[in-house]
């Protein structure tokens, strides 16, 4: 049963599902839309052009759907989408998008901790941790799994790949590929992410070969052009290395 | 017209111009002063002492004017002054004067989310500090400075006009104007050429500029020697006295190279 405190403000243009809790003080403003099972902390506002799957928890003051920082923003409709079974903590941060990408989207099963920020544009996939105080500046993608460490700064257009894990306070200039730990002085390479990809049920063959891919980019004296080269002909037709490969080709601020 | 929401709590002491609006739950304390056109968003809580401009937005908890986090501080009417057009983002919390009874945002300020202003700051016009920036106490930043996200600022700084600070590095010492600061202590980075640009400066007036910063950062000079040099190569240059003199007023010295 849907319980919303006599103190919240809801909107009546507000699409609320079932079975949701609104705690005291809460503001949910027009053109929302909340799914089933959700439940919003006190304090927290809900701003227009937000959509918010099921099952997600909100917490106390958070914000979400607010409109960017960005100075060429004007007043556009642009959205926020909240994947289901997300949980969201205290005084979180989540801007919505601006005209260049429309929208800001945080996957499924995503776990934002208290005081971090997620701006303009930026689409973080499905079951990304992001812990305290992390800033995740504008059109930031966040591949899937990936765990960004307390306090760390994410630098706009950054990428960051699939099942890293990004040490706590650092500073993030440039894009992280997939699988990787970074951190210790400045940003670098610190080996797999081997943890991580277990518990997310990756083989030993597996891990093993993109441990290999990874010898290839950052433990050989080749430079990045020869380092893919060598890959592509060292594992011909690998998906690891594909994927890896086409990540740095991809890539607009260069890999760490 | 005013829109106020019905749960906000608004003192009948303040001052309120017309056209602004206000969400719920804000509240206005007695001693506020609001003008033309502005807008206060939810949970926003406006303290003893605020003198805002107008059309100023001020988002979801932000703190204007609360009481300074100085011990000496006792209760003194002192005020927080928002220049017009200026905007204040989430959770920022900007502290009203001690010492010198005011703190003080220019226009067309942007202050992103969690970012701290604290008591007795100065923040010239079209300045940006980006998220969860923390000025200590006294610190003065001129107009179209930017300060990257995360950076702590030492109390009685001072940043030059036009200055940029990368992300996350500490400044402890004044930055001079028209520069970039990055690195770990803080050191001079070039000049911020897309910032100039982007403003309209010449490329004469950059060329003098950069003439001006070889000589002050010159590896072979000492700061005296550098002004010295400045006073004898370009004398009556306009960036050369203004340097100069940013050099002279520094109390805390300036970065090094």
């Amino acid at each position: 049963m849907t319980n919303i405190h006599s103190t919240a403000v809801v909107s009546p243009k507000a699409l609320l599902g079932e079975n949701i809790t609104v705690a005291p003080f809460a503001v949910i403003y027009e053109n929302t839309e909340i799914g089933d099972n959700c439940s919003i902390g006190p304090g927290a506002v809900i701003y227009p052009y937000t959509t918010i799957g099921n099952n997600v928890k909100i917490a106390h003051s958070a914000s979400i759907g607010h409109i960017p920082q960005d100075l060429k923003f004007k007043n556009e409709i642009t959205y926020c989408k909240i994947g289901s079974n997300s949980v969201i903590h205290e005084f979180v941060t989540i801007h919505r998008g601006t005209t260049a990408n429309g929208e800001t989207v945080i996957g499924e099963e995503a776990y934002l901790m208290a005081y971090c920020h997620i701006a303009h544009d930026c689409i973080i996939k499905e079951k990304v941790t992001i812990a305290n105080c992390a800033q995740v500046a504008g059109h930031v993608i966040i591949e899937r799994n990936a765990v960004i460490g307390g306090l760390a700064k994410i630098k706009q257009f950054c990428r960051i790949g699939k099942f890293c894990m990004i040490q706590g306070g650092r500073s993030v200039p440039k894009d992280v590929p997939h699988y990787i730990l970074a951190g210790e002085g400045r940003l670098q390479f610190g080996g797999l992410n081997k943890v991580g990809l277990r518990r997310n049920g990756f083989t030993e063959e597996q891990i093993s070969t993109i441990k290999r891919v990874y010898f290839l980019l950052y433990g050989s004296n080749l430079n990045v052009t020869q380092a893919k080269e060598k890959i592509m002909a060292e594992f011909p037709g690998d998906p690891f290395s594909n994927e890896i490969v086409s990540f740095i080709n991809e890539s607009k601020s260069g890999i760490i | 017209m005013n829109t106020i929401h019905s749960t906000a709590i608004i003192s009948p002491k303040a001052k309120l111009g017309g056209n602004i609006e206000i969400a719920p739950f804000v509240l206005i304390h007695d001693d506020v002063e609001i003008g033309d056109g502005c807008y206060i968003g939810p949970h926003a809580t406006i303290n003893n002492g605020a003198r805002i401009g107008k059309d100023v937005k001020i988002y979801q908890g932000a703190s204007i004017s609360h009481i300074p986090q100085h011990k000496k501080y006792d209760n003194e009417p002192t005020t927080c002054v928002i220049g017009d057009n200026t905007t204040i983002h989430e959770f920022a919390s900007i502290h009203r004067g001690a010492d010198t009874g005011k703190t003080e945002l220019g226009k067309n300020v942007l202050i992103m989310a969690y970012a701290h202003v604290a008591h007795d700051c100065r923040i010239g016009d079209h300045c940006i500090l980006s998220n969860a920036v923390q000025l200590a106490g006294f610190t003065h930043i001129d107009e179209w400075a930017i300060i990257g996200g995360s950076v702590p600022v030492h109390q009685f700084t001072r940043i030059g006009r036009h200055a940029m600070i990368g992300d996350g590095y500490k400044v402890g010492r004044d930055v001079l104007p028209y520069t970039l600061a990055a690195g770990e202590p803080l050191g001079y980075y070039g000049l911020n050429y897309v910032g100039l640009k982007r403003r309209g400066f010449t490329e004469e007036q950059i060329l003098s500029l950069k003439k001006v910063y070889s000589i002050v950062y010159d590896p072979q000079l000492n700061v005296t020697q550098a002004k010295e040099k400045l006073l004898e190569e370009m004398p009556g240059d306009p960036f050369a006295i203004e340097i100069t003199d940013f050099i002279n007023n520094s109390k805390r010295g300036i970065i090094t190279r």
